[in-house]
C-alpha cells in the first residue's frame, strides 16, 4: 500500500544520504592528504636547496632555521655548547673518559682492538667521604674488587690504568677468537671453545701432510689477564701422526705465542 | 580506487617526512661543522645575553641554563683533561655520510699532553648495535715532532698503520703519569 511505497521511498532516501556522506568524506580526505603531501614537498624542497648551498660552500649567517628573529649571542653559545658536547662524545676514543655527577665522577672505559672500537664498560664512583664504587657494568670475572683494594683508596689513575688494561686485554682475547671463528671457520674444525674471561682457548684444526689430514689440537692460556697473547700454548696431535709433523706443532706453537690469533692462518 | 590513492598519498607522506628528517639534520650538522666563533666572540655573546633577555622566551632555554650548560661541560672538560694529562685543543668534524645503519665522519683532532703536541685526522664509523656503539677508525694520520727521537717517529708511522688510536692515547697518557712521577721524585730530592 502507500505506506509501504513510503516506507521504501525513505529508505531509499536514507541510503542516498549516507552515501553522499561517504562520498564528501572521502573527497574531503583525498583533499586533506594532497594538502599534506604538497606540504612536505614544498618543506623537503626548501630543505634541499638549503642543504645544496651549503654543499655548495656558501656560508648562511642566519644560523637557526626554525627561529629566524633569534639574537646572535644565542647562536653562538648553542654552538659553543654544541661544539663541547661533541669534543666531549669523542673523548671516548682516549680509552678513560669521565663524566663529574653530583657526588662524584662517572668513568667510561672504552676498549678498543687496534682500529676498531669494542664496548665500554662504566664506573660509577663516590669521592666523599672516601672514594668508593657505586655502581658498574664491569663484567663479573674482571677482578674489579682485587684491583679496587690494591688501588682505588691510594691512586685512583692507577686504579683506572690497571682497570683499564683488565678489561681492554679481554675484549681483545675475546674478539680475537671471534675473529678467528668468524674469518677462519672452514680450516677450524668445530668451533673455538673459551670461558668468559677468554684466557682459556681450545681448538681443532687440520693439517696436511702428504695428502693426509691431521687433526692439531691447541690449548691457548693466558695467564697475564693483561695480556693479549698467550702465555702458554700447548698442540697436540694424535699418537699415530708421523713424528715431522711434531716439528709443525712446535713451529705452530712458537707462532701462537707471538702473533695475534686471527692473523695466524 | 580511492582507497588506493589514498593509500598512495599516505606512502609519500610517510618517506617524504623521513626524508625531511634526514635533510633537516643533514643540514643542522652542516652548519654545526662549518662554523666557527673564537673564545672572545663566546664571552662577548654570554654578556650580551644575559643583558638581552629580560622576559621569558618562547619555549626556549633562558640565558643562566645555557650559561649553566657551558660552564659544566668546561668543568667536565678540564676534570678530563687534568686526570688524563691529554688536552684538547680544537676538535672539528665532518660528517660525510650518515644513514639509519651508521654514520661516517670525519675528524681532525689537535692537543697536547705535556710538551708533546699533536695533530690527528680520523675517519670515524659508527654504528648503533642493540646494546652499544661500535666504532671502527680508518685512515689514521697522525703529526707529531719526534724531536729528533726515532722510537716516537716509529712509534707513531706503526700506529698509524694499524689505526691504534686507543693505544696512541694511553701511551701518551702514560707517558704523562712518568713525567709526572720523575717530577715529584727529582722535588723530593731537591
Amino acid at each position: 500500500g502507500v505506506f509501504a511505497h513510503l516506507e521504501a521511498l525513505e529508505a531509499r532516501a536514507h541510503t542516498a544520504a549516507v552515501e553522499q556522506e561517504d562520498t564528501e568524506q572521502r573527497v574531503e580526505k583525498l583533499a586533506r592528504l594532497r594538502a599534506r603531501v604538497q606540504e612536505l614537498r614544498l618543506r623537503r624542497d626548501e630543505l634541499q636547496a638549503k642543504v645544496g648551498l651549503q654543499q655548495k660552500g656558501v656560508l648562511l649567517l642566519c644560523t637557526l632555521t626554525a627561529f629566524p628573529a633569534e639574537p646572535r649571542a644565542r647562536a653562538v653559545l648553542e654552538w659553543k655548547i654544541r661544539s663541547l658536547k661533541a669534543m666531549l662524545q669523542v673523548s671516548y676514543l682516549t680509552g678513560i673518559s669521565a663524566k663529574l655527577t653530583r657526588r662524584g665522577v662517572c668513568f667510561c672505559l672504552s676498549t678498543a682492538y687496534e682500529g676498531t672500537y669494542l664496548g665500554s664498560y662504566y664506573l660509577d664512583l663516590l669521592t666523599k667521604p672516601q672514594v668508593r664504587i657505586h655502581r658498574h657494568s664491569i663484567p663479573v670475572f674482571i677482578p674489579l674488587e682485587h684491583i679496587a683494594k690494591q688501588y682505588l683508596q691510594t691512586d685512583i689513575r692507577r686504579f683506572l690504568v690497571v682497570l683499564f688494561d683488565h678489561l681492554n686485554a679481554y675484549t681483545g682475547r675475546r674478539y680475537q677468537a671471534e675473529q678467528l671463528q668468524e674469518r677462519f671457520a672452514d680450516r677450524i674444525e668445530g668451533t673455538v671453545q673459551s670461558n668468559s674471561l677468554c684466557n682459556l682457548l681450545v681448538f681443532k684444526y687440520n693439517v696436511l701432510s702428504k695428502s693426509e689430514t691431521f687433526p692439531f689440537s691447541v690449548r691457548l692460556l693466558y695467564s697475564d689477564l693483561c695480556s693479549s697473547l698467550p702465555t702458554e700454548v700447548t698442540i697436540s696431535c694424535a699418537p699415530e701422526a708421523p713424528t715431522s709433523l711434531a716439528e709443525a706443532a712446535a713451529a705452530h706453537s712458537d707462532l701462537f705465542r707471538r702473533v695475534a690469533l686471527h692473523k695466524v692462518f | 580506487m580511492d582507497d588506493s590513492i589514498c593509500q598512495a598519498y599516505e606512502d609519500e607522506i610517510q618517506s617524504l617526512e623521513e626524508e625531511i628528517k634526514l635533510l633537516a639534520e643533514k643540514y643542522e650538522d652542516s652548519q654545526q661543522e662549518s662554523t666557527f666563533f673564537s673564545d672572545e666572540e663566546i664571552l662577548m655573546s654570554i654578556k650580551s645575553f644575559q643583558r638581552e633577555f629580560q622576559g621569558e622566551p618562547k619555549g626556549h632555554e633562558s640565558p643562566s641554563d645555557l650559561k649553566t650548560q657551558l660552564e659544566s661541560l668546561e668543568r667536565d672538560l678540564s676534570f678530563l683533561m687534568k686526570f688524563t694529562g691529554i688536552q684538547f685543543t680544537s676538535h672539528s668534524k665532518k660528517t660525510v655520510e650518515k644513514t639509519p645503519h651508521g654514520t661516517l665522519q670525519k675528524h681532525r683532532l689537535s692537543g697536547n699532553c705535556r710538551h708533546l703536541s699533536f695533530q690527528l685526522e680520523f675517519q670515524l664509523l659508527e654504528v648503533q648495535n642493540r646494546e652499544n656503539v661500535s666504532a671502527v677508525v680508518t685512515g689514521l694520520s697522525i703529526i707529531m715532532e719526534s724531536g729528533g727521537h726515532s722510537d716516537v717517529s716509529k712509534f707513531v708511522s706503526r700506529t698509524e698503520e694499524h689505526g691504534n688510536l686507543l693505544t696512541f692515547f694511553r701511551s701518551l697518557s702514560t707517558y704523562a703519569e712518568w713525567c709526572e712521577h720523575r717530577r715529584r721524585t727529582f722535588l723530593y730530592f731537591k
